[in-house]
């Protein structure tokens, strides 16, 4: 039987097997290719999407457990937070390579609507299972504090 | 023959008794009475159930105080470690403070087949609650923890037994997918050893 979730606001029947990693699921069966393939196994964050309004690694969701939830992906991400985030990046220039950037964005807007006025620490937690080949930490922390304070404007 | 036919009586009565006891499905199997055991069995099969407590499928998430579970074990190389990631767990011992447990554990029931993948189960993963301390401890004060209504959420043995049995993120710990080692013995046995060690008086080793 076809799973049905909601995936940036649309509804979709997927034809994956139940088994299937919500990954694999947005990329091969829906072409949403902003969501990034990093390691498989939730060591690194780059396929994190918000799953019922939390960052998840989607590598690690099958389809079958998810019936009817919503999927929110770097496509579509929106609200005070993910605009706040899409404007500190750009002001931080925080992409060099930009492969883990879709995972960092989505986990950054889920840390803000958490907590919007993270500390250092804070951060450091919460975007510590996002890993970035290029380093771009220190300017992803930078802009995660821009971000707060373009929300507290 | 007479002889030959009492031994296979035994055997038969024996496969009776023991059979039913390691059983996967708990409604089937005759527990000991309490006051049934004796204490040398009683510390045998305590023995067997520290085994399975000191164990880094249970012991990794078994941290007392610390918020932060721990990777060791087969796979992990000779050192214990922290949880990668600066992974906390918080008061809520769910992650809810920091990072949820659920961001990378997922809640499912199917199971975890990719090596190295992070563990999933059809429940909330999360940390033991900080009294239930074993990560590190040594035989006797886990035993005396076990034992101990006021640190083990006021269970006797028998309700100790029945969280093992029905709480099944415990049971991941026999089923922890591709790559890693489960706990030793089965659940059934495990459970079994609960039995045996609570009908001889939940004996330690200091006593």
């Amino acid at each position: 039987m076809a799973t049905t979730i909601t995936v940036n606001q649309t509804e979709r029947s997927l034809i994956s097997s139940e088994e299937t990693p919500l990954l694999w699921v947005l990329r091969d069966e829906l072409k949403l290719t902003g969501t990034k393939y990093g390691c498989g196994v939730a060591q690194c964050g780059a396929c994190t999407v918000m799953l019922d309004g939390q960052p998840v690694r989607s590598c690690q969701v099958a389809i079958g457990d998810i019936a009817g939830s919503d999927v929110t992906t770097i496509e579509a991400v929106s609200g005070v937070e993910a605009d706040a985030v899409r404007q500190a990046w750009v002001e931080m220039d925080v992409v060099q390579c930009g492969f883990c950037q879709s995972g960092q964005v989505v986990q950054a807007i889920g840390l803000l609507e958490l907590n919007p006025e993270p500390t250092d620490g804070d951060i450091d937690t919460y975007m510590g299972g996002n890993v970035c080949r290029c380093a771009t930490y220190v300017r992803v922390r930078k802009a995660i504090h821009r971000a707060a304070e373009i929300l507290a404007a | 023959m007479q002889n030959t036919r009492a031994l296979m009586a035994c055997a038969l009565v024996a496969g009776l008794l023991l059979a039913p006891a390691f059983a996967a499905d708990d409604e089937t199997v005759a527990y000991p009475a309490a006051g049934t055991v004796d204490g040398a069995t009683g510390l045998e099969a305590w023995s067997r159930i520290y085994e399975v407590a000191s164990h880094p499928r249970c012991a990794n998430c078994h941290t007392g105080e610390s918020d932060v579970p721990m990777w060791s074990g087969p796979s992990y190389g000779d050192e214990p470690r922290q949880h990668g990631m600066r992974i906390r767990a918080g008061e809520s011992r769910i992650g809810a403070e920091h990072l949820t447990c659920s961001t990378c554990h997922s809640y499912s029931e199917i199971p975890q087949t990719v090596p190295h993948a992070a563990p999933r189960v059809g429940a909330s993963w999360q940390l033991a609650p900080a009294e239930a301390h074993w990560f590190g401890k040594s035989s006797e004060f886990i035993c005396a923890q076990l034992r101990d209504l006021e640190r083990n959420d006021g269970r006797d043995y028998l309700a100790l037994a029945d969280h093992i049995g029905h709480d099944v993120i415990l049971h991941w710990a026999w089923s922890p997918g591709v790559g890693r080692e489960p706990a030793p013995y089965s659940l059934a046995e495990h459970i079994m050893d609960i039995h045996l060690w609570g009908a001889a008086g939940q004996p330690c080793p200091q006593d």
